[in-house]
């Protein structure tokens, strides 16, 4: 396979964490029969859906609506990014025009998939995307986004791969007085890279990105965010969580950069890991690079581990320490999560979460 | 209900209780008093156990089981309450939710059925009410944000929804202003005060005593119960001190 030739490496900073064993052991598995009913990945919300299985688009399982599946090429230097080139989605909203809850499902059965998705918000448009990832191999995906004056996007994904290896890069626009809110939930098996890099550079701009990586066993999840400012009023918020379990490892990069001119940047970090126990790793690496004086950015990292004062004050009213542990590691990511839009996609994260700890604790 | 026998117990290797004898029956008040240090607040935390306060010797039963041996949420189903001093704050889940599921837990492991959204609804908003607590503070994650006060009124809150048969309060009085400590006061007389229910105040101060009365008054120094009285034992420890009483 030429792709995995061209693979980074744990020399470069940027990719110390990654885990480019496993996306390699992902790729190079049989494809097989994983007995998935994609009917079950879909929320029970109106709107477009479109079903990916090994990176082929599904017409019998779609509803596309005026979603575009459509050949694309790869324009990101990005080393992963830049292999997804081929069949993929695209959707150009017009101006003040909404299409809500527009749905899709990644099924993989094995190998390496790669799909390409373009998602272009003209002035005033608004649109709320949910993702799904499924099955087993290695998904390998590049997201770009443009968000024209006070377009509006809600993406809500969520990574619930049983195994394999999930890569996700986002590229992102953010123009004047548009928003843009991503929330990811890294929930299965699979080991992960989530890539985002998002521009603002619209004058009052909000970008946001975030979530939780919840890892147990030997997996590692990892998410790597820059965002850089190079307007005025411009605001960003990045507030993820890590919760590692046994011998695995979550780790979270985030970086903010406010180039020179764009007064009035208000950004915030937060990036908060949860050791479940010892053995397990969360590597947390915030950075901010300012170049403009009038700006705000609050952040923060911390790792700890469940507060012990808190699980006897749940057990002696009566709850056992399972189930006590449950409902503080899931008090830990809800902040993350609550900032779904849509309470059926908000409840649906939240309960894949809790399906999660029901496994690992 | 609750028969502590030449109880000792250990924290980090250091005994702090040091064979604690005390019964209690169903329908009493008992009062324990003592100085800092005395070793009021880890007799709770034993009887509640709490990892790390480890019984080393004696025995508790608490209607004739082995207290010791259950974990810390079979001692709640089995109708123990522990007030804690210093109530913990939980963000992320809100008082309902934790109450709800707590009630429940105990429901189910008796063998009970759990209570509707609507059953308990109904309940917390009583029991909120009747301690002049906002329904609305109900709704907002445990104990974050909350004065001194309010945790305290939110632990007697959790005790009138969950409905225990023995309510052990480690110092509910402390942190309270006045109309506070009478609020609670009068919350641990309308819940507890009962034929088959009964209350360990472990307490510093005589004030909380002058809204619940207790039947029996216990001074607990350096791990042992050095004096046991009744109510006017409380005023005399007030009056001339730990010090000339404990001796």
């Amino acid at each position: 396979m030429n792709t995995l030739l061209e693979l980074p490496t744990p020399r470069q900073e940027e990719w110390r964490w990654a885990d480019m064993a496993a996306l390699k052991a992902a790729a190079e598995t049989a494809r097989r029969d994983v007995g998935i009913d994609p009917a079950g990945l879909f929320l029970d919300i109106e709107g477009p859906r479109l079903l990916f299985v090994d990176g082929r688009f599904e017409p019998a399982h779609s509803r596309p609506g005026p979603v575009q599946v459509t050949q694309q090429l790869a324009t990101t230097d990005h080393p992963l990014g830049s292999l997804a080139d081929g069949e993929g989605w695209s959707l150009h909203l017009g101006k003040e025009h909404a299409a809500t809850a527009i749905q899709i499902v990644h099924i993989g059965t094995g190998g390496e998939s790669h799909v390409p998705a373009r998602l272009m918000l003209a002035e005033d448009a608004v649109a709320s995307v949910v993702e799904t990832y499924a099955g087993s191999g290695w998904a390998n995906r590049l997201t770009t986004l443009c968000l024209e004056r006070g377009a509006r996007l809600m993406r809500s994904v969520r990574l619930l791969q049983d195994a394999g290896f999930v890569s996700l890069r986002e590229e992102a626009e953010v123009g004047e007085a548009a928003s843009l809110v991503s929330v990811f939930l890294g929930a299965g098996g699979m080991g992960s890279r989530i890539d985002g890099a998002l521009l603002v550079n619209g004058k009052g701009g909000f970008a946001e990105m975030g979530g939780a990586l919840l890892t147990s066993g030997s997996q590692k999840q990892e998410a790597a965010v820059a965002v850089r400012h190079e307007n005025v009023e411009g605001t960003s918020r990045q507030l993820w969580r890590a919760v590692a379990a046994d011998k695995s490892a979550a780790s979270l990069a985030a970086r903010v950069e406010v180039a020179r001119g764009a007064q009035q940047t208000d950004g915030e970090q937060s990036l908060r890991g949860l050791l479940l126990q010892r053995s397990a790793t969360v590597n947390l690496k915030p950075e901010l690079e300012i170049f403009a004086d009038d700006v705000k950015c609050a952040h923060g990292a911390t790792v700890g581990e469940l507060d012990r004062m808190a699980l006897f004050y749940l057990q002696s009213r009566g709850i056992d320490e399972g189930r006590a542990k449950a409902l503080l590691t899931r008090a830990f990511v809800a902040d993350a999560l609550a900032r779904i839009g849509e309470d059926v996609v908000r409840e649906a994260f939240a309960a894949d979460a809790d399906r999660w700890l029901d496994t690992a604790l | 209900m609750l028969k502590i026998t030449d109880l000792r117990a250990e924290i980090d290797g250091k005994e702090i209780l040091k064979g604690l004898n005390l019964e209690v029956n169903a329908g009493e008040v008992h009062a324990i008093m003592g100085p800092n240090g005395a070793g009021k607040s880890t007799l709770g935390y034993v009887l509640g156990g709490r990892p790390g306060y480890d019984a080393t010797g004696g025995s508790v039963r608490f209607d004739g089981q082995d207290l010791l041996e259950l974990e810390p949420h079979e001692r709640a189903a089995a109708g123990l309450f522990l007030g804690f001093q210093y109530p913990v704050e939980i963000p992320g889940i809100s008082n309902l939710q934790f109450v709800r599921e707590a009630l429940n837990s105990q429901r189910r492991a008796r063998g009970e059925a759990p209570l509707s959204g609507g059953e308990f609804l109904k309940l917390a908003r009583a029991q909120a009410e009747a301690l002049g607590m906002d329904v609305e503070m109900l709704k907002r994650p445990v104990n974050v944000g909350f004065s001194g006060g309010e945790k305290k009124r939110n632990e007697m809150v959790q005790m009138g929804i969950i409905g225990p048969r023995l309510a052990i309060l480690d110092e509910t009085d402390s942190g309270l202003d006045i109309d506070a400590l009478k609020a609670v006061g009068e919350g641990i007389n309308r819940i507890m005060r009962a034929p088959d229910k009964a209350v360990l105040l472990i307490t510093h101060y005589q004030r909380l005593l002058d809204y619940v009365q207790p039947d029996f008054v216990h001074v607990l120094a350096d791990g042992r119960i050095v004096r046991s009285g009744g109510p006017e034992l409380a005023l005399e420890l007030e009056r001339e001190g730990y010090g000339a009483v404990a001796a």
